[in-house]
């Protein structure tokens, strides 16, 4: 039981199912309670029998009676176990299902500055283990506090009004039992942790050592790695043996106590059976045996109680982590946008400062950026690596907030659009070629309202884009399943998809952010002359490293170190930016000796 | 990351050559295997013994006057018989688990030494995730199969008949209406491990697809976005989430469905030996104390049974490890040392290819009859089309394949005919895509020899420029370097691989040159080492760059696995050919 904003509201969702799961698990406690002095009183009225106290056919209805009262029971206990485990082990499942819901709803909406700073490993540990700490502390967490509290408490009530001596000599060895499972069952799981790590370093090594065995080959180093794994090897070993060394000394030391405790019992019991034989309150041999047995039911609780902190300082731990995660702000939002919900596609840089919002004051990866870009035009954006023109792009997809007057997009401020209608209208090409494990059809489709997803259109996007032939290659060709069996698409495939799945949206603004980097000099020629025809009369803004692809735009822009050097046709820029000349002159040879 | 392993068998091996094969690890280690037989044995009959004890006990209590010396007695056997047996169980599980801990361990350095001596071909037919999982995950469920198993079905098995032995010598009657129910209790375990196998599947395989759908639209959360498509996104990720929900409730349902069964089979027994027990309790043929020794009997009745079906389940699921690890250790390298292959000790770099055919697959050549000489100390460019054989002729010098036909000779002997190790260890070999293991930049440029003393990598850093931003780092050598070398840019891991090679002191370098986009200060320094290097030893690149090609002595032009023209840059200008048109092209525009 842990509580927080984030997961209150569901104790009060599924309230119905953990409140009869409680119940269910209540009613089982109590009915387990009679088990043991049911069976108590036969031993003790076959006693009675065999001393005569009873006759025949009296010992023989009080033995139907308790038969019948042990029939109830069991069916009580049946169908208890049956609830709980429905109730509160269900509860629990759909609390974890709702909450994997709520973090990636939020997940969608967080901008790129969130996913900077985390990485996505450490995302899918939140997803994986921390919902599965809070499933614990709710389900079995529950579970063994109710036992603990209700069972253990009954129990030991039993016990004390059967008989007050008796209990009282067994509070000691109950709490060494408690305590023996605080300290041994908190070293095992620390052991079970260190196997558990020893095996995932084992594993992260053989995964490193593989992928890169080309390496470890050419350096005839494999005597090396294998010295390296087997030292990993007989560590995870040993770690092993350590933890279930750990586990058999609590198992051996609480049963040792146990079975002391046992003795001690009986020989305790059997002086009081003399002692108080022929009083008025007598302790019987059925109430020994009933001892026995109500001690043997206290055991769990008490180690449960180790269990208990240990399931609730993990799953409180959980949840503070995933809290902050559903506590991150959401920075991208629409405030006093006006109402438009198409664009044109005039573009206009003002004198814009950027910095990414993590960065240093004053530490900007542009620097007032001005230029204009009037609609249909096909804009080259040039620079080298690092010289800020992903950044560029970014902004224009409104991933990251802008001051006022920055940015505007047909002479409106690109903070006053939607920033939905602003990605409606932009066509993006990433430069990874990113798509999703689907159909290659859905990939393209991707920008595609559902009704609209013709498989024409696709294919002429796809004829466009020069990667058609490659995908009737595939075996189930437009149906192929990307990154399934065997399918590995190489870069510049996954470029050409990616620029299908951009141009079929048909949008007023295309940016392709170095798309096709990786794709051929005559390939990308192709490519290049398609766009010039349908992409008449709307803006395309290319970034590129590579002269070829942006040399006949009709403008490029040489950025610098975050700054625009110059701006005009490739012929202009020839002429007047020595550092386009330089780049040029650099890249052209480079490119050639490539081609056939 | 997120798959899951079928349990599945393949049936490429039968079951007899399966366990032939899993006992020829156990076998060396029989003398454990028959020491904690034996401690099983006496631990089980202890076990036996505790719930006549009680029974014996109680009736000496019934008895009036007690019997004080006999019950003292009684009480202290019973003790003594707790503690031993829990310490003979304590001796066997831990015996057993260091046994079965080493078997698996001598597996898997079997496995893992096995893989690493794997051919370059192997490892791009094999994703290396099913490797690591066989290496790791698959010997794992051996070492259930060593200390879970084999010496436990017999303790489960010589349990039950155990105890139905002693309920036997106690009261055949009620022992006989005892085991008119056990059928139902081994049925019923055994159907229910079956379906609680299959949901469990169920729901791993369900948790890895939101796992794989949340991993990957965590990081491709820029296109979702961008794309508008985030309610769409949800939709999908709801609809694999209800899946798992749907298919963990299930599961939930069959142990809701099996512990209570399991338990009212229970109580249908006790309440039949009770009924009888009672009777006969009445009729004078049973004393109480041996009632309570049935009921106590009947208890540890069913815990054995239930082991007994989990324990089928290992056997299965470590039959469909052990086939794949097994197939994995019949698949041997194809190149191999010759019988008679040599050590070479000192070589001066002279490289020759003579009429060389290679394909990687059938009828699809990928050098037609390549031939070429390279002096010592020569420096030779490829130049060509991607797809010309640039990067399999490098990858063939260092026999990462076999040639069909024609002849590589090393200082003029064929390749072959050298040992591989001390072939690869004269040849440095700088790839396109620089991998950087985690570790330090240190470990990264001895790859883990303790043999390379720290000024070595000084030295060979600085020789290469690698220094420079080496010495800008808090921890210098020491600096960590994260997976895949991700914390560094690509041009710095380029010069970290050029001291890697440096540092093994190659006669011959091979370098594959990046086509990434490196910063032009880096750039400049890699130019800058590539000179210095192209003097240490003989130099084969494949160049992008076209300083590069300007620097080199022969320029060998490649089309479509057939060598065009080779000569150096002077040379090739004149002859007039195609490099000389490539050449012109850059003029063109000017």
């Amino acid at each position: 039981m842990i509580f927080s904003k984030a997961i209150n509201k569901y104790y009060l969702k599924f309230a119905h199912l953990f409140i009869i799961g409680v119940i269910a698990l209540l009613v089982v406690d109590l009915a387990q309670l009679e088990v043991p002095l049911i069976i108590g009183q036969l031993v003790d009225d076959l006693e009675a029998f065999r001393t005569g106290e009873y006759s025949r056919a009296e010992i023989l209805d009080i033995l139907s009676d308790i038969i019948w009262t042990l029939v109830i029971i069991s069916v009580l206990i049946v169908v208890g176990r049956f609830t709980w485990r429905i109730g509160i082990m269900g509860a629990s499942r759909r609390v974890a299902f709702e909450v994997r819901d709520d973090m990636f709803r939020h997940a969608l909406k967080l901008s790129p500055r969130f996913y900077s700073e985390r990485k996505v490993g450490g995302l899918m540990a939140l997803f994986i283990n921390d919902i599965e700490a809070i499933r614990r502390a709710l389900g079995p967490g529950m579970i063994m506090f109710v036992d603990m509290v209700f069972l253990g408490g009954l129990v030991f009530w039993r016990m004390y009004t059967i008989d007050a001596r008796m209990t009282l000599v067994l509070v000691f060895p109950l709490i060494l039992i408690a305590t023996a499972g605080i300290i041994l069952g908190n070293k095992m799981r620390m052991r079970f942790r260190d196997a558990q790590k020893a095996f995932e370093d084992l594993s992260d090594n053989v995964q490193e050592s593989l992928s890169g065995i080309t390496v470890i080959k050419a350096f005839v180093k494999e005597r090396q790695e294998i010295k390296h794994f087997l030292r990993q090897n007989r560590n995870t070993r040993d770690k092993n043996i350590r933890f279930v060394r750990m586990q058999m000394a609590l198992q051996v030391t609480v049963r040792a106590i146990v079975s002391l405790v046992f003795v001690l019992m009986i020989a305790y019991g059997t002086n009081l059976v003399q002692i108080t034989a022929g009083t008025a309150d007598p302790f019987t041999i059925g109430d020994l045996v009933a001892f026995l047995s109500y001690f043997g039911m206290l055991i769990w609780p008490m180690m449960a109680i180790s269990m208990i902190i240990n399931v609730r300082s993990r799953g409180r731990a959980s949840l503070q982590r995933i809290e902050a995660i559903l506590d991150e702000p959401i920075d991208i939002v629409d405030e006093n946008t006006l109402d438009i919900t198409e664009i044109k596609g005039d573009i206009e840089f003002n004198h814009l400062y950027f910095r990414y919002p993590d960065a240093e004051e004053g530490d900007h990866v542009l620097k007032d950026i001005s230029f204009k870009i009037n609609q249909g035009e096909m804009v080259g954006i040039l620079g080298r690596t690092g010289s800020g023109k992903t950044s560029i792009v970014d902004l224009l997809l409104r991933l990251y907030n802008l001051k006022e007057n920055e940015l505007l997009i047909d002479g409106v401020d690109i903070m006053r659009i939607p920033f939905k209608t602003v990605r409606e209208n932009i066509g993006y090409v990433p430069q990874d070629g990113f798509l999703f494990s689907d159909t290659i059809k859905n990939n393209i489709a991707l920008g595609l309202e559902e009704g609209s997803r013709e498989m024409d259109h696709i294919e002429e996007m796809a004829k466009l884009s020069d990667v058609h032939d490659n995908i009737v290659q595939f075996k189930k060709g437009y149906n192929t399943i990307i990154g399934e069996r065997g399918v590995t698409l190489s870069g510049g495939q996954k470029q050409r998809l990616s620029i299908a799945r951009a141009l079929a949206k048909n949008p007023p603004i295309l940016i392709m952010d170095d798309s096709v980097s990786a794709v051929d000099t005559s390939t990308e020629e192709k490519i290049l002359k398609n766009l010039k025809k349908i992409r008449q009369g709307k803006t395309t803004i290319m970034i590129a490293h590579r002269i070829s692809t942006v040399k006949n735009a009709d403008k490029i822009v040489v950025i610098d170190e975050g700054e625009v050097l110059d701006v005009g046709t490739h012929d202009e820029l020839q002429e007047r930016c020595a550092f386009y000349r330089d780049l040029v002159e650099r890249q052209q040879l480079e490119d050639e000796v490539e081609v056939e | 990351m997120y798959d899951i392993d079928t349990d599945q068998r393949l049936n490429n091996y039968s079951d007899k050559e399966i366990l032939k094969r899993l006992a020829s690890y156990a076998i060396p280690y029989w003398k454990y295997f028959l020491l904690t037989f034996l401690l099983m044995v006496i631990s089980v009959i202890f076990a036996l013994f505790e719930p006549f004890l009680i029974g014996v006990s109680i009736d000496l209590l019934t008895e009036t006057p007690i019997d004080l010396s006999q019950l003292t007695l009684v009480l202290v056997i019973f003790a003594l018989s707790i503690i031993l047996s829990a310490g003979f169980e304590y001796m066997q599980t831990i015996i057993l688990q260091k046994t079965g801990q080493t078997i698996v361990y001598n597996m898997r350095e079997e496995v893992f030494t096995h893989v690493e001596r794997q051919d370059y071909e192997y490892f791009t037919k094999i994703p290396t995730g099913k490797l690591v999982t066989r290496v790791a995950n698959d010997t794992n469920t051996l070492n259930e199969m060593y200390t879970n198993v084999i010496v436990n079905v017999f303790r489960n098995l010589l349990m039950i008949v155990g105890i139905l032995g002693a309920m036997f010598w106690l009261n055949a009657e009620l022992a006989l209406l005892i085991l008119a129910v056990t059928p139902f209790i081994i049925i019923f375990s055994f159907v229910f491990r079956r379906f609680s196998r299959k949901a469990y599947r169920t729901v791993r395989a369900n948790m890895s697809r939101v796992n794989g759908f949340l991993a990957e639209h965590l990081s491709g959360m820029k296109v979702v976005q961008i794309f508008n498509k985030e309610e769409e996104k949800h939709e999908e990720f709801n609809e694999k989430n209800t899946e798992l929900r749907r298919s963990e409730l299930r599961e939930l349902l069959v142990f809701a469905i099996y512990r209570p069964t399991m338990y009212m089979l229970f109580m249908i027994s006790t309440i039949i030996i009770f009924l009888y027990g009672g009777r006969q309790v009445v009729e004078g043929t049973l004393t109480v104390g041996i009632l309570v020794s049935f009921y106590n009997y009947l208890r540890r009745f069913f815990e054995p049974i239930q082991q007994l079906a989990e324990q089928f389940n290992i056997v299965q699921s470590a039959f469909a490890s052990s086939e794949r690890i097994f197939a994995i250790l019949d698949e041997h390298p194809q190149v191999l040392d010759e019988p008679d292959a040599i050590e070479l000790d000192e070589v001066k770099g002279e490289i020759e290819f003579k009429d060389v055919w290679f394909r990687y697959v059938e009828d699809e050549w990928v050098l037609k009859g390549v031939s070429f000489k390279v002096n010592p100390k020569e420096s030779v460019a490829f130049v060509g089309a991607t797809g010309a054989g640039k990067t399999t002729i490098l990858s063939l010098l260092t026999r990462d394949y076999d040639i069909q036909s024609g002849q590589i000779l090393l200082d003029g002997i064929d390749i072959t005919k050298i040992k591989l190790s001390s072939l690869r260890s004269h040849v440095g070999v700088m790839l396109q895509d620089v991998f950087m293991f985690s570790g330090t930049i240190k470990s990264n440029i001895t790859l883990r020899d303790e043999d390379i003393t720290e000024q070595e990598v000084i030295d060979a850093c600085k020789y290469v420029n690698a220094d420079k931003f080496i010495e800008k780092l808090p921890n210098r050598y020491d600096e960590p370097v994260r997976e895949r070398g991700n914390n560094y840019s690509a041009g710095q891991r380029q010069l970290i691989s050029f001291a890697r090679t440096l540092v093994h002191k190659p006669n011959i370098m091979i370098l594959d040159e990046a086509t990434a986009n490196i910063d032009t200060e880096t750039e400049e320094l890699i130019q800058e080492s590539l000179k210095k290097m192209m003097n240490i030893g003989t130099m084969l690149i494949v160049a992008h760059r076209l300083s590069t090609i300007q620097h080199v002595d022969k320029i060998i032009v490649l089309q479509k696995g057939e060598i065009l023209e080779q000569g150096s840059h002077q040379e090739l200008l004149r002859q007039k050919g195609h490099y000389y048109y490539l050449y012109k092209l850059q003029y063109k525009d000017q």
